[in-house]
């Protein structure tokens, strides 16, 4: 039915102003004006052009290849802007180790895209261009004018409708209506409009024209077969209400877990880099390729651990990450009902609109929160992924396991670190771990203990003095001594957990008069494993410094006549005032729950614990996705987190 | 120093040293950062002095398994290469059946008594008789991988495969699924690597590079059961290169 036949128009929220703007080519014109900038522009024109019978975006040779009346590609227009995989900068093993930035600023149009995709380009900005730019991503997307189009063919599985994202009225240079033998424009932008003027001989719209175009929008929504129930304000307040459905449990039985749901997703923009070394040895490229939370070892870290690895777990975080997080986060549902991922999934287990309609109608009323810490994130300004070269100016073999560097940027400028913050150590071939800084600010050379586990940290053992490494960073919340001023200390770590600590330790004993009694506790698993003891003794001898040790056990032909038990049987041997002291607690993950139990016990409160956690930092500024604890990403908001502000989130301990 | 490298075969097609021939120029880098001292497809040379020892084939007579084990003492990296060496692939389906009816099968009445190259056993893969320090699994392999396997061993870094499916980067290369185009496909639960090349030709995955670890078989029964694919070619697919390994 067509509204121009009805007095009364559909609902109000699908119409658009239509009026001044519109232009409008005939078809002819249209194919012409394609054809101009196929072959005259310069620039590349990427459309949508059949394969079999879906559709997907690629180089237009000409312009009788580009297809208006597409339902939905099989990817999305993403791909433009954010490459399935990129080089982000080329590397030379040979002498001298540097890297290279390589930057992609060719100028491009894309052609056909829709409104539900549009919009999900512009939540692609909010996290790319937002905060943290990154450039790779800023100089394709600024360098790309979008001629968006209205959608002709509703694609089977998608709801946009009832998101209203089948409509949009911002987020492309141009929007082309194909209403048959005529393609009206609505100009978006002046880049738009110089473009049509070129390249185009359009005139203005007829009202009739522009009436159809107006029509054809509101009716749009009755070609949808599938709707949501729940408007997307709802998606967040049901989803924290159903944190423990049953539907997580029924649904991921039957997930895969073949990632398709997040690959195709136009809003899904996590990442993962590896270095690519030429056969040759000499040079190689350090790529980024998109990666998804439904994949296993997304959240593995050096150690092996996987923190994220049940397959329910995997699979809600996809729902949370859409619907809860990224509202909280930065106001939008990050799902624009475009159905690529329902089309896909072959279980049909995938659709956003089933799931969240079957939570809306079956609410068990058990709310979980996952609210994020407020941090304010300083604006990182510089290449965000090139490491700037670095000198290992001295090494020191700590342990079996652990080695400590001393290092220097090539630059001579100060690193400029808060204590419990990080870097992310480049080699090349090898790729990038993140380290914590084990000095206390301030000086041109900073510390690095680094425990050999994983490739990086392999490789680095094997250089010597003098060579080079890649530093991004410092990154992350690190501790805020000024908090802690004025209180008792209780530092409490285990294994290499006290890297991270002495930033703050030696902090804590070089402003000795700011803070009260301090009590250090360290625990290991054997004599053999302690770290810092030079540091250990020296802060020892400090006034009103008490520092405990613990091994797990004392193998046979290692010295030890000290505690021996896990960490927290040094706690009771600590008198302290729970509600004047801070403890601060570093080690590995099994370790927390038991040493805040045992505070606690002691009548801590909850703002006095701070802990600092381990995630796999992968890019270190926000973006990549596999450091989050639910909405929380550990490298921004973190790694050290006030207890109060964690205590709930449940992937957090 | 670089390191020395011997390529050798066993019950195979020889198709995944051809992969290592068809590398062309890069075959010259190779050559460049490690010494090929033994390649019985590309070179009359052969050593027995190595580091790496690169195995295609699987193990299928006692003088096999005497051999692998040679092998394997002399070398300090041992590297599957290949369906047939990492999973016995397609040799195992002789397995389904008795060896003396197999032979039967195969030769006849031939006089095979006391031939000691007819003296089989049921196809093992390389890891069942000796340790097997990495693998570039794939029939054939894909020569990407093998160089990113090499460049890896040669930087000291561990070669690590891919723990997800096959769709991961068949999605990535915007295929249609081969499930609408009514074939059915494995590549759920098959390791990626190969990036997609089968089904990017519309063809579905059979499996020959082995199934992930954490293969999600049930929900993968699942969808054949949905694509109307019965027990029966269920099974038979399975089998091709991952003999028994998909148990209904």
């Amino acid at each position: 039915m067509n509204c121009l036949e009805k007095d009364a128009l559909g609902p109000s929220q699908a119409i658009l102003v239509v009026g001044m703007r519109m232009k409008a080519l005939s078809k002819l014109e249209w194919l012409k004006f394609v054809d101009r900038l196929v072959n005259d522009s310069g620039m590349e024109i990427i459309g949508v052009k059949a394969k079999g019978e879906s559709f997907v975006f690629d180089r237009l040779k000409s312009a009788d290849e580009l297809r208006l009346d597409h339902d939905v590609t099989i990817l999305p227009p993403k791909k433009v802007f954010l490459p399935v995989t990129e080089d982000l900068m080329t590397y030379d093993l040979k002498g001298q180790v540097r890297g290279e930035r390589t930057i992609d600023d060719r100028k491009r149009v894309l052609i056909g895209v829709h409104p539900y995709d549009v919009i999900a380009i512009e939540q692609m900005d909010e996290i790319y261009l937002g905060s943290n730019i990154d450039e790779h991503y800023a100089s394709r997307r600024l360098n790309t004018l979008i001629i968006a189009s209205d959608i002709i063919n509703v694609s089977e599985r998608s709801f946009a409708a009832s998101l209203g994202t089948h409509v949009t009225d911002s987020g492309y240079d141009l929007l082309v209506t194909d209403i048959g033998d005529t393609v009206v424009v609505d100009v978006g932008t002046k880049e738009g409009r110089a473009l049509l003027k070129k390249y185009g001989s359009a005139r203005d719209a007829s009202k009739k024209e522009a009436d159809t175009v107006k029509c054809w929008r509101s009716d749009l929504p009755t070609w949808f077969a599938r709707r949501a129930k729940l408007p997307s304000s709802e998606w967040k307040r049901v989803l924290d209400e159903n944190h423990d459905h049953p539907i997580w449990d029924e649904n991921s039985k039957k997930c895969l877990t073949c990632g398709t749901c997040t690959t195709v997703c136009p809003t899904c923009y996590c990442y993962d880099v590896d270095d690519k070394t030429d056969l040759n040895l000499k040079e190689g490229k350090r790529q980024r390729t998109w990666d998804g939370c439904l994949l296993r070892e997304f959240t593995l870290v050096g150690s092996g651990e996987i923190f994220r690895e049940g397959v329910k777990e995997r699979y809600r975080h996809r729902f949370y990450r859409k619907g809860a997080y990224l509202p909280d986060r930065k106001g939008f549902v990050a799902c624009v009902g475009c159905g690529r991922c329902a089309y896909q999934c072959l279980p049909d287990i995938a659709d956003p609109s089933e799931v969240m309609n079957s939570l809306a109608s079956y609410n068990l009323h058990k709310t979980v929160e996952h609210p994020v810490p407020s941090v304010e994130h300083p604006e990182i300004m510089e290449d965000l992924l090139i490491p700037e070269p670095a000198t290992i100016v001295r090494k020191q073999k700590m342990t079996e396991l652990e080695t400590l560097y001393v290092v220097r940027l090539d630059s001579g400028k100060e690193l400029g670190h808060a204590p419990g913050q990080f870097v992310q150590v480049s080699l090349y071939g090898i790729g990038e771990a993140p380290i914590s800084i084990s000095s206390a600010p301030g000086g041109k050379e900073f510390e690095l203990l680094v425990r050999r586990i994983g490739d990086v940290t392999g490789a680095m053992e094997k250089l010597k003095e003098g060579d080079k490494i890649g530093v991004r960073g410092p990154y992350g919340r690190g501790f805020d001594p000024k908090e802690m001023q004025g209180k008792n200390m209780l530092f409490i770590s285990g294994g290499c957990g006290l890297a991270p600590m002495r930033s703050l330790i030696d902090y804590t004993m070089g402003h000795r008069k700011d803070f009260k009694d301090v009590w250090i506790l360290y625990g290991c698993k054997e004599p053999a494993a302690i770290l810092f003891s030079k540091d250990l003794k020296q802060w020892a001898d400090v006034d009103n410094v008490k520092v405990l040790t613990t091994v797990d056990k004392c193998p046979d032909g290692q010295c030890w006549d000290g505690n021996i038990g896990v960490i927290t049987t040094l706690i009771p041997k600590v008198a302290f005032d729970p509600m004047r002291t801070i403890a601060v607690i570093v080690g590995p993950p099994v370790m927390y729950k038991f040493v805040i139990r045992d505070l606690k016990s002691r009548g801590m409160p909850d703002e006095n614990i701070i802990v600092s956690l381990e995630r796999r930092m992968k890019c270190g500024v926000g973006k990549c996705g596999h450091c989050q604890m639910n909405g929380i990403y550990c490298c921004i908001e973190g790694p050290v987190f006030k207890y109060s502000e964690v205590k709930n989130i449940p992937e957090a301990f | 120093m670089k390191a020395r490298v011997a390529i050798f075969d066993f019950a195979s097609c020889e198709g995944c040293e051809l992969q290592i021939v068809n590398l062309e120029e890069k075959l010259l880098d190779l050559i460049d950062i490690v010494d090929v001292v033994s390649f019985r497809e590309a070179m009359k040379e052969h050593s027995n002095d190595y580091d790496i020892a690169l195995i295609e084939g699987s193990i299928m007579r006692p003088m096999d398994e005497e051999r692998i084990k040679k092998i394997r003492e002399r070398a300090k990296v041992l590297i599957a290469i290949g369906a047939c060496a990492c999973l016995g692939g397609v040799n195992k389906l002789r397995n389904e059946w008795p060896v003396e009816e197999v032979k039967k099968e195969v030769y006849g009445d031939a006089l095979l008594e006391g031939n000691k190259f007819f003296d089989v056993f049921p196809t093992k893969a390389v890891d069942e008789v000796v340790k097997v320090d990495f693998y570039i699994p794939g029939c054939p392999i894909d020569r990407n991988e093998f160089a990113k396997v090499i460049t890896a061993v040669a930087l000291g870094r561990k070669p690590r495969l891919p723990s997800y499916p096959v769709c991961v980067e068949c999605k990535k290369r915007e295929n249609i699924c081969v499930f609408e185009l009514g074939q059915f496909c494995l590549g759920p639960i098959t390791r990626a690597g190969c990036n997609a090349i089968c089904t990017s030709f519309q063809d579905g995955c059979e499996g020959c590079r082995g199934f992930l670890d954490d293969a999600k078989m049930d929900a993968q029964k699942d969808v054949l059961r949905k694509y109307g694919v019965t027990v029966d070619q269920m099974m038979k697919k399975f089998n091709f290169y991952n003999y028994r390994k998909g148990v209904l």
